[in-house]
């Protein structure tokens, strides 16, 4: 297993560090959340710079640098809680557009989305994601040569500002998967009052919602494999985000515990300081060093990617999990302030912790599949 | 990155383990003599490194005149991927191959290199390391043990504890203070002390798994003369030796753990088919199938930052991950013993019980007895909170005071 960044990885990661640290400052992510605002950064430098389009076929004009370049990207969007389409769009909508779709709907929904002309959304069953089924709660039935839609899909990341709505049904009266592509305006979107205002969740509902060949993705009630595949990377993606934000947060909690002094010492001289911020370092790089892996085996192809993109979210959830906890306990009282950017990190963490299943149910996905 | 080597690589791998194939002692040979110390050398041990040497694959990073093959560091990756597979270790010595062999090359007269390197390479003698004192465990800087300094002789007072293999050894490695009046980190000398020299009294203690179990001594050295050529280094440098220097040889010991980890594993996927304390199979319990999953997933992070440290490493960085990969794999291993024992419920009790424990070389351990080992694995060699102290420090560079 070679863990080196490459020359030209290394490359794409430094200029897409200082591209963010410009264009996505933290009061960027204050301002959408205190005053509702919808800045045009960072998705717009995204958009002229292809970072949409790295993980893309060049068929489809993207520029084919494989999932272990996309993930880097997404790391310092994570580092950076970058808000705005680049998660849903570039990671959830268009693996799945990806792994089912025809050619010709390659050219009609990944083409633009992988131009930045397109918000896509993913519509899963993100209870029953970590085990990569499709719960009741949304159904296809057949109709003629068309599908119709009905039910609800919950916690749809930008479900109700994307363009289009990549969606996993249930094929009714089986227990098949079908995956389709609807245009957002057919659907009724209720925004989530969400706990990260960055991050725009919604519940969708769909009434009957008709869905004609062309948006079909491949043959409904086969569709399973395809959808474990896209959540597999939209997993890795979670997990990666979720690492750069936990990144951030340590550097924050190591930069507070030089800066801030009692009894006559910083209060990073006092070993109880000491060990737990040694454990945050433990936990960011047994995260990152698992998702690297993932997206390698995605990446790749290889036999253990299932167990793979579990065990990165496990260990995403281990460190957010830690990172939050000791990272505002080091804050101490400015830690739990409005005013404190650590708030901002945290909430991101914890909404990738929920987001394709949680840590917990991961480690239940990963002893199905070692046959504990 | 990526998850595969290049085909010269794996090339290597194949010829490696080939090698191994037919050269690997037997199960019978190694169970037939268990290593009962981490200095003892029976005869099948010492033939086995013997063999690795003349091979070229005792220390194959090193160059062909000292017995090496100047592997490239990918290749000697896979070389300690491939050793840590068998169930021989490759020497019965740690000490002497891993820490005191490469400190003679780098540091040692050419007189200390002629007369101890190649025997030590060859398993000729073996060796104890003289580091830690009563009075001096994590704060090694702190040792007291005196050498007087004569123009052709040092004499040697004092007393050593924890020292793995003292009762074995042929000879020690042996941090003494020659310099009383100078700051605490300078004035430390290393000296190579014969065993067998008089004034030397050795008192072993067993451990608290089995009172015939002995690694660790108490070494008392009472007006003991060192002849003056067996001063390793410049007089006070001793302290530069004990440090940084021997990152290279300490670089790939995580393998070792790792792949012990994932042997555990395999056992208490082994242990979940049992029937437990209520009569359910372990396996069916959700909070074992939950303690699992985790455990699995710090086993394999083991690797992965195992090899993310290497790939820092091959590039010439400084690399934090020694620290981390010690700190977090042996608590990881105490995890995974605790978590047989408590599934195991009563049945944990009965060292005899045969669903048990690791399959390592001298046969089946039971879970409760590989737990009380994991004990040591947080204390020795720089106890869990000085590692904890090392990453604050040094990685994350926050104040010593």
């Amino acid at each position: 297993m070679d863990f080196e960044v490459t020359p030209e990885e290394q490359e794409l990661v430094d200029s897409v560090r200082s591209v963010l640290a410009y264009e996505c400052p933290t009061t960027l992510v204050r301002d959408i959340v205190e005053n509702d605002s919808t800045p045009e950064q960072p998705w717009k430098s995204a958009r002229e710079l292809g970072w949409a389009s790295i993980d893309l076929p060049e068929r489809v004009g993207g520029l084919a640098l494989g999932l272990t370049a996309l993930g880097l990207v997404v790391e310092e969007h994570g580092r950076r809680i970058a808000p705005g389409p680049f998660l849903a769009t570039v990671t959830q909508f268009l693996p799945l557009v990806c792994e089912a779709g025809a050619p010709h709907q390659l050219q009609r929904f990944a083409k633009p989305a992988g131009a930045g002309e397109l918000r896509g959304a993913l519509a899963v069953d993100h209870g029953r994601a970590a085990q990569h089924e499709t719960g009741e709660s949304l159904r296809a039935r057949r109709e003629g040569d068309t599908w119709c839609l009905s039910g609800e899909s919950s916690y749809v990341l930008d479900g109700d500002v994307a363009d289009e709505i990549a969606v996993a049904a249930r094929v009714a009266g089986g227990d098949g998967v079908g995956l389709f592509v609807v245009p957002q305006g057919e659907v009724l979107a209720r925004r989530v009052v969400a706990f990260d205002a960055s991050r725009p969740l919604a519940h969708l509902r769909f009434d009957g919602v008709r869905v004609g060949p062309d948006r079909v993705l491949g043959t409904p009630g086969e569709s399973s494999r395809a959808l474990s595949r896209a959540l597999e990377r939209a997993t890795v993606a979670a997990a990666l985000e979720c690492v750069g934000a936990c990144q951030t947060l340590l550097e924050m909690t190591i930069e507070h515990a030089r800066n801030r002094r009692q009894f006559d010492r910083p209060i990073g001289a006092f070993q109880a300081v000491q060990h737990k911020c040694a454990d945050m370092f433990v936990q960011v790089e047994k995260a990152r060093a698992t998702a690297y892996f993932a997206m390698m085996a995605v990446a790749e192809d290889d036999p253990r990617r299932a167990l793979a993109a579990s065990m990165a979210k496990a260990a995403a959830s281990d460190c957010q999990r830690l990172v939050c906890e000791d990272g505002i306990q080091i804050h101490g009282g400015m830690g739990y302030t409005w005013e404190s950017d650590v708030q901002l990190f945290v909430k991101r963490a914890k909404t990738l912790e929920a987001l394709f299943g949680t840590g917990q149910a991961h480690r239940r996905r990963i002893a199905d599949l070692l046959g504990v | 990155m990526k998850l595969h080597y290049d085909t010269e690589t794996e090339a290597f791998r194949a010829e490696l383990r080939a090698w191994l194939e037919a050269n690997q002692p037997t199960l019978e040979e190694m169970r037939a003599a268990p290593l009962t110390s981490s200095a003892h050398m029976p005869d099948w041990a010492r033939r086995w490194q013997q063999r690795l040497f003349d091979a070229g694959l005792l220390v194959p990073g090193w160059p062909p005149d000292l017995g090496g093959r100047n592997l490239s560091p990918v290749q000697q990756l896979v070389y300690h991927e491939e050793m840590a597979k068998i169930a021989a270790e490759r020497t019965a010595n740690p000490q002497g191959l891993g820490i005191i062999a490469p400190s003679i090359r780098d540091y040692g007269s050419e007189f200390l290199k002629e007369r101890y390197l190649r025997p030590t390479l060859r398993a000729e003698v073996t060796w104890c390391l003289g580091m830690s004192e009563p009075g001096a465990g994590s704060d090694l800087a702190s040792l007291s043990t005196r050498a007087e300094v004569h123009d052709d002789r040092f004499v040697v007072n004092g007393q050593k504890i924890w020292t793995s293999g003292a009762h074995h050894a042929d000879h020690c490695f042996c941090f003494v203070r020659t310099d009383p009046d100078a700051p605490k980190h300078q004035g430390i000398s290393v000296v190579i002390i014969d065993m067998k020299a008089p004034g030397i009294s050795v008192r072993p203690l067993p451990e608290l798994t089995n009172p015939d179990h002995v690694d660790f001594n108490e070494v008392f050295f009472d007006d003991v003369v060192v002849p003056r050529d067996h001063l390793v280094g410049t007089l006070g440098d001793g302290w530069s030796l004990s440090t940084g220097s021997l990152a290279h040889e300490r670089g790939m010991m995580w393998l070792r753990s790792a792949e012990r980890l994932d042997r555990a594993i395999g056992h208490l996927l082994e242990l979940g088919r049992d029937p437990g304390p209520d009569g359910r199979r372990i396996g069916e319990d959700g909070s074992f199938r939950d303690a699992v999953a985790s455990l699995y997933v710090d086993a394999q992070a083991m690797w992965f930052m195992g090899y993310r440290g290497f790939a820092s490493f091959a590039r010439g960085r400084v690399s934090p991950e020694h620290s981390v990969l010690k700190l977090f794999g042996s608590e990881v291993s105490q995890r995974a013993a605790r978590i047989a024992t408590e599934a195991q419920g009563t049945d944990a009790l009965d060292v005899e019980y045969e669903s048990c424990g690791y399959d390592e070389s001298f046969g089946r351990l039971p879970w409760m007895t590989q737990y009380l080992h994991t004990y040591r694995m947080t204390i020795a060699a720089g106890t869990s909170e000085i590692q904890r102290n090392i990453i604050a420090q040094r990685v994350l560079g926050l104040p010593r005071r």
